[in-house]
């Protein structure tokens, strides 16, 4: 599992310049690790993505098959899988 | 403009006999209940909650709340108030624009509409003044060209036109008031009130007052206060950088449909997988949006205005390809085409119709025309046809052929069908754009909203996809407790800012603190941020008393079946249904209800009597 493939949703598009992007990790690679890539990649997702105590943004939602990483039990543990839906989205709202 | 002296110009209008008396609100009642939406309850309540809602003892309001049209961020709302004919609760919606700021600056806080007129009648207000004047030639119009009708005999500059359409005219029980910016009280059918009353339009002509208050230096500086949040707030209400200041409300449609929370199919399903781009808020963006106009006093600017460059609607120019109405008529009529949804919202705010119930009642016409189960000789409506979606629209709201049955309301008309259970609503209205199988908060806000399933009444989507209040945590949407007591909150701080009238987004960013502090400040009072969920709570209260006493008691808080019996096929929340009696139980623990009825114990511990 070279690259995952990352779907990036509203304001990330600017910043990733698509919707989505093939990101590269390393063989049994944890959403952690994927997070950790995509602010190294993109810096300027850093302060979206990423606490200033690190982990993950609570303005921000990774998720792997449709639920949030922050609610699986291994949360950013969370080993990745060949064939998962990855989506990150800033926070969204309205209504 | 004195903002501490709200309350004291009401007009009461009676239309029978065109006698209009200004009244002040009594002072326990603004005191109590604020303004605009509890304002607004508190007189309704008093006409009784047995009067026909299409009948002459309806009472039909129209409150601003006490900072509506100061110069306080998105503070430019105000409510419509009345018995609803779609549900029989007592209902309020709320619009945008300028309508309300130009009520205030007109000299008036509120307007209470009682009888029936013979014929039909406009109110033209300016300068203290208001008059009731024939509207028969503007009777049979639709909102926009009413709208175009009164600019041109008072002029653009300054004016503010609120009208029904023909579906209000014809009782269309989901029935709309628009204004000049296509903004709506849309929700609980406020138009079929108006169109019952012959009052075909609002016309009002002010120009700008600053506010007045005792202390100009705190009111500059609280509402200062209240703007950095919502200028820091980057992700969501930041101008031009957060995601509802440049997608709009639509940003939303994406992470629904990702989490499974996007019901499809007229909520057969809750995704409507890699099609949900197509109708997303990021590709109107990219695609057909042209403006970005606000409301009165708000730096966010959610509208967005699109023009359709391409098939049978090109050219149309219309705002906004909202999120409600872009699942409504999208995903939940299994349609992709997003030129025909902004269609069918220019339909609704032409012909006077809720976007919400109007997409509810076609999916669920879809799903009984798939099921086999029209009456013989009815054509019905096949999934995503929008050719016949846009038919039938106007069908619906001229009441003609097929659509005469379905002005009833999704409830309404499928039970006359003989199959309720398509119907997705509560208490009579239909639902929102929000599974309540991908997020329970939802669910058991729309059981428990007081007028019908609604999202407004507790947006508690807002923790549940990430956007926690004040320091709180995201909540997961998938877990079931806890969501009493947060939707209680929420719907506590969003009958307050109801009442001030503040957007409701503007909770994205401030809190009751926030809400506390230019309340206080602007009217010259000691309030805390307790004193917000104390108020909060009072008109929600109060909101449930006048249920009760209209009918609906123990037993009334439900969801549909489909979403507490029929698990989740979708990623995100496979195998989820909504656990209501457990969030219920927990949500009448933290009300001090019993079975959904207010005890007497409560509304004197509250001061409701």
């Amino acid at each position: 599992m070279p690259e995952v493939r990352v779907r990036f949703y509203a304001t990330f598009r600017p910043i990733v310049g698509g919707k989505h992007a093939d990101v590269a990790v390393t063989e049994g690679a944890s959403a952690g690790d994927l997070l950790d890539a995509i602010v190294t990649r993109w810096p300027e997702l850093h302060e979206h993505l990423i606490r200033p105590d690190g982990g993950l943004s609570k303005r921000a939602n990774l998720f792997v098959d449709g639920r949030a990483v922050r609610f699986l039990p291994e949360g950013l543990k969370t080993p990745l899988r060949e064939s998962q839906e990855i989506d990150c989205f800033p926070a969204v709202a309205g209504g | 403009m004195r903002l501490s002296n709200f309350g004291q110009d009401i007009a009461h209008v009676d239309l029978a006999s065109g006698r209009v008396e200004m009244r002040p609100a009594p002072e326990d009642w603004t005191r109590k209940y604020i303004g605009a939406r509890g304002l607004g309850v508190r007189y309704v309540l008093e006409a009784g909650a047995e009067v026909e809602p299409l009948g002459p003892d309806n009472l039909l309001c129209f409150m601003n709340g006490p900072l509506t049209g100061s110069e306080a961020s998105m503070s430019g709302r105000w409510a419509c108030v009345t018995k609803s004919p779609l549900t029989g609760t007592v209902t309020d919606s709320h619009q945008g624009g300028w309508s309300g700021a130009r009520l205030r600056w007109a000299g008036f806080d509120g307007l209470v509409f009682e009888g029936h007129s013979e014929t039909p009648v406009y109110a033209f207000i300016e300068d203290g003044r208001i008059e009731l004047r024939d509207a028969s030639d503007a009777w049979g119009k639709g909102i926009h060209e009413t709208v175009a009708f009164y600019q041109e005999r008072y002029g653009e500059k300054n004016l503010a036109v609120n009208a029904i359409g023909q579906a209000g005219e014809r009782l269309n029980r989901f029935a709309v008031w628009v204004n000049e910016d296509d903004r709506a009280f849309g929700r609980g059918g406020t138009g079929a009130v108006g169109g019952a009353k012959k009052l075909k339009a609002i016309v009002i002509r002010a120009a700008l007052k600053k506010s007045e208050v005792d202390d100009r230096d705190a009111w500059k500086a609280v509402r200062r206060d209240a703007l950095d949040v919502i200028r820091d707030e980057v992700n969501i209400t930041s101008p031009k950088k957060g995601g509802l200041s440049v997608y709009g409300t639509n940003v939303l449609m994406n992470v629904t449909n990702r989490i499974g929370a996007l019901g499809t199919r007229n909520s057969q399903t809750t995704s409507f997988g890699d099609r949900a781009e197509a109708i997303s808020g990021e590709r109107v963006q990219e695609t057909i949006l042209v403006g970005d106009p606000t409301c009165h006093a708000c730096p966010v600017a959610c509208k967005k205005e699109v023009e359709v460059t391409e098939g049978p609607w090109k050219g149309l120019r219309m705002e906004s390809v909202e999120y409600e109405p872009a699942w409504s008529f999208g995903s939940n009529c299994e349609n992709d085409d997003v030129n025909s949804i902004a269609k069918l919202i220019d339909q609704s705010n032409d012909l006077g119709m809720d976007p919400i119930e109007l997409g509810n009642v076609l999916s669920m016409y879809m799903e009984a025309t798939e099921r086999g189960w029209l009456p013989s000789g009815a054509g019905g409506l096949a999934w995503g046809d929008t050719a016949a979606m846009v038919a039938m629209a106007d069908a619906i709201g001229l009441r003609e052929g097929e659509g005469d049955l379905l002005a009833e309301g999704t409830t309404l008309a499928a039970t006359k069908l003989g199959h309720p259970e398509i119907a997705m609503a509560v208490k009579g209205q239909a639902v929102p754009a929000y599974d309540p199988r991908g997020l329970k908060g939802m669910g058991l806000g729309y059981a428990t909203s007081n007028r019908g399933a609604c999202h407004l009444r507790a947006y508690v989507a807002a923790a549940e996809l990430g956007v926690a209040p004040g320091e709180g945590e995201p909540l997961d949407p998938l877990e079931w407790k806890g969501k009493g007591e947060l939707v209680k909150i929420f719907q506590d701080l969003h009958a307050f800012s109801d009442s001030l009238d503040f957007c409701k987004f503007s909770a994205f960013a401030e809190d009751a603190g926030h809400y506390a502090a230019q309340y206080s400040t602007a009217m010259g009072v000691e309030f805390t941020a307790d004193d917000v969920m104390t108020a909060g709570e009072r008109i929600y209260n109060l909101e449930r008393l006048y249920n009760n006493r209209a009918g609906f008691g123990a037993g009334s808080d439900t969801l549909p079946a489909r979403f507490t019996e029929e698990p989740s096929t979708q990623p995100g929340s496979e195998g989820h249904v909504s656990e209501l009696s457990s969030m219920l139980a927990e949500y009448y623990a933290a009300r001090g209800w019993e079975d959904g009825v207010v005890p007497a114990s409560k509304l004197r511990e509250l001061e409701i009597v």
